[in-house]
């Protein structure tokens, strides 16, 4: 209070982050050991924590944030790695794909060793609460590598465990040479290669549910991927409590009234006491409707985990990208990353 | 003097050029350099807290410990504050520099300056009963407001307020909402209730007397009285400083007022013109420009008000070949000179008569 901050460290910032460089508030400092491709496309990076990092859950992510050219930027990315890297190295792994025309992924791939990076406290209910259960785990492409922590870091194995890993064509197959060896070394381990340039997804589904009886699910890739393998579960009497999954990235669900005669809508954002007028566009999230008229809203991971973006909306209505509910027409805050425009709309950037 | 459409629409892009060149370099160095002033900020604000306490061993550290204060008032309000709320720095998505998140050493509560300055006084800039800024409802500074009896001591009047100025700004907006005195205006509208003022008025106001005045003095022990003194300075050395350099942005001789049947329904290219007749410049070493927070290039602070105001002087080279290209007046000067012709504006128009607002067209 006495600093005009929320809090002293904040007050402090400057003076803490030349004592610590790469200090943040709220995040803890990682640093590069080395990176490695995977894969065409998949980097994986080793990180060495900071000390107070307090551990994370086999299946949790992370939110990583890197400074690039002055900016803060973020996204959130699984632990691929097991738990006791970390408990006897204080080290983890992130196993990313690199988009080459995103905004954040090709920066990870120029980034120098030892580059001072921060994380996030591991969040996220993506983990395997009862390994003594026989389990199935179905990874599609990047989606491995929340599975491949939880596999990895099981220690005492005491019921059948299967993984089905989808990818197209063996050499994208990340930390596959990990896994082949955790199934070589352990008899209730197998592991399953389903190459989708020569099996079609109707063969993996028959494989997967040909042993479908009283076991756990777990499904991570890509939404499309998901809701297929769930459909096809749940249709052969799976109970839809067993299969668990966790998405990555935010799919833009095609709305379904959007048409090319639809009224536009219009947007007054409120940034720093000054309202601008700007047209929505309503098959976009707020926050690229915000950043495409250079309003620079504050944004962290994008996809609705880190609430960075939360805005205090002031009237109109929103709908949520994730779920499709539709928010109350009054003031309340939202996320802008995963929220649509509906109806016109004031925002307080 | 009056420029065509064309005009204004050419004025316009060449505007925009010199707007959108500097964008596209915005980056690691604008960063480095905010951080920069932030931690000098930090440390002299520390420093000169300490050093005031060790007054005991020579009074010499308290004068040093009070200038130290004042500078980290200063650098708050100017080059960090006044820039940050602007939004200059938003796109570095800092936990502190943001325009969302920043709130600053001074009574004045940040949401409200930039409703009343952000919006009011950048938007309607010297538009005659829009701007309030234009005399603060105080002083009469264009025949454009009616001659009163009051005006005859408004030179003392600008004193007080110059010397009160942190209040002067935080009671703005209630002083325009006729929150306490006075008739409700019909056609003002507010994003905010007159309680919401209020609680921000008193809030942020008590808190930077407690800080100040009882916190501080009583960690001090038996200090009490010089750090007491010492933060009133030190307050006193940046509310003369902040309100000569606005003064010295928007009140000096040369400087138009319009009226606000003049600008309805402007265009970006007679908005951009207005600002240039309507904001004065004084010219001077690096060092002045930062404790000015880069107010001292005022033309350009009105042109970009979001554009990090390190790029002002630079930008201003550009600014004054396209005036003249244009033949629009560029207002600037040595600080003396335009603080001198200050004076003599609050001066002239403490008697009746004077100038009346600019026709823009004919």
């Amino acid at each position: 209070m006495l600093a005009n901050q929320p809090s002293l460290t904040l007050y402090l910032l400057p003076l803490l982050q030349r004592l610590w460089p790469g200090f943040l508030p709220g995040l803890y400092r990682a640093s590069l050991l080395s990176q490695q491709w995977q894969t065409p496309d998949m980097l994986l990076l080793t990180l060495k924590v900071s000390g107070r990092w307090p551990g994370f859950v086999p299946g949790q992510h992370i939110v990583l944030t890197l400074k690039h050219n002055g900016r803060y930027l973020s996204r959130p990315f699984s632990i691929c790695s097991s738990l006791k890297r970390w408990q006897s190295q204080r080290q983890i792994q992130l196993c990313c794909k690199i988009n080459s025309i995103g905004e954040f992924t090709p920066l990870l791939a120029q980034l120098p060793d030892n580059s001072l990076l921060n994380i996030s406290q591991a969040q996220g209910d993506f983990y395997w609460q009862q390994p003594a259960l026989p389990a199935v785990f179905i990874a599609a492409g990047s989606g491995i590598t929340p599975i491949a922590a939880m596999l990895l870091s099981q220690r005492h194995w005491l019921a059948p465990v299967s993984l089905y890993y989808r990818v197209r064509g063996q050499e994208n197959a990340a930390l596959l040479s990990e896994l082949e060896q955790l199934a070589a070394r352990q008899p209730l381990f197998s592991l399953q290669l389903s190459d989708s340039c020569t099996t079609p997804s109707a063969t993996l589904q028959q494989q997967v549910i040909a042993n479908a009886a009283s076991k756990q699910f777990f499904l991570c890739g890509p939404a499309a991927f998901m809701a297929q393998i769930r459909a096809a579960l749940v249709s052969s009497g799976v109970d839809a409590a067993s299969i668990q999954q966790e998405q990555f990235g935010l799919a833009m669900p095609a709305l379904p009234t959007v048409t090319s005669d639809s009224p536009t809508l219009t947007g007054h954002f409120i940034r720093a006491g000054i309202s601008k007028a700007v047209t929505l566009n309503p098959q976009q999230s707020l926050l690229q409707n915000a950043e495409q008229h250079q309003l620079s809203p504050q944004f962290g991971c994008r996809i609705g985990v880190c609430f960075q973006c939360v805005c205090d909306k002031v009237s109109g209505q929103v709908r949520d990208i994730r779920t499709g509910s539709l928010s109350g027409h009054g003031v309340e805050q939202i996320q802008l990353c995963v929220s649509q425009p509906v109806t016109e709309l004031v925002i307080k950037l | 003097m009056k420029l065509s459409t064309e005009q204004f629409n050419a004025l316009e892009q060449a505007l925009n050029g010199v707007k959108h060149q500097v964008k596209q370099q915005l980056g690691d160095a604008d960063a480095r350099y905010i951080r920069r002033v932030f931690l000098v900020q930090r440390l002299s604000a520390l420093s000169g807290r300490v050093l005031m306490v060790l007054g005991f061993i020579t009074p010499w550290l308290w004068l040093l410990g009070v200038l130290l204060l004042a500078l980290a008032k200063i650098l708050d309000n100017m080059e960090i504050g006044h820039n940050v709320l602007h939004g200059q720095y938003d796109w570095m998505n800092d936990p502190v520099l943001h325009s969302k998140r920043f709130e600053w050493d001074i009574a004045c509560d940040a949401g409200s300056w930039q409703r009343t300055h952000n919006f009011e006084h950048h938007t309607y800039t010297n538009i005659i009963g829009k701007d309030r800024d234009f005399g603060y409802g105080l002083l009469r500074l264009s025949n454009d407001f009616r001659w009163r009896l009051r005006n005859l001591w408004q030179g003392g009047t600008y004193l007080v307020l110059s010397m009160l100025f942190q209040w002067g700004v935080s009671y703005h907006e209630l002083a325009a909402q006729r929150v306490f005195a006075g008739n409700k205006k019909a056609d003002r509208h507010s994003q905010v209730t007159d309680s919401q003022l209020k609680k921000a008025f008193f809030g942020k106001g008590a808190r930077q007397l407690l800080k100040d005045y009882l916190f501080f003095p009583l960690i001090a022990g038996p200090m009490w009285l010089w750090v007491l003194t010492g933060n009133l300075l030190a307050n006193l050395i940046r509310n003369l400083w902040t309100s000569t350099v606005i003064f010295c942005g928007h009140f000096t001789k040369e400087v138009q007022v319009f009226s606000a049947a003049e600008c309805e329904g402007e265009s970006r290219g007679q908005w951009y013109y207005r600002q240039m007749l309507g904001s004065s410049n004084f010219t001077g070493p690096t060092w002045l420009h930062i404790l000015t927070g880069h107010l001292s290039c005022q033309i350009e602070h009105h042109l970009f008000p979001d554009i990090p105001a390190r790029h002002y002087p630079a930008m201003a080279k550009q600014v004054q070949a396209i005036a003249e290209e244009f033949a629009i007046p560029y207002n600037s000067g040595s600080f003396i000179r335009q603080y001198s012709t200050v004076f003599w504006r609050i001066l002239r128009y403490s008697l009746p008569g004077g100038k009346t607002a600019l026709k823009l067209t004919s």
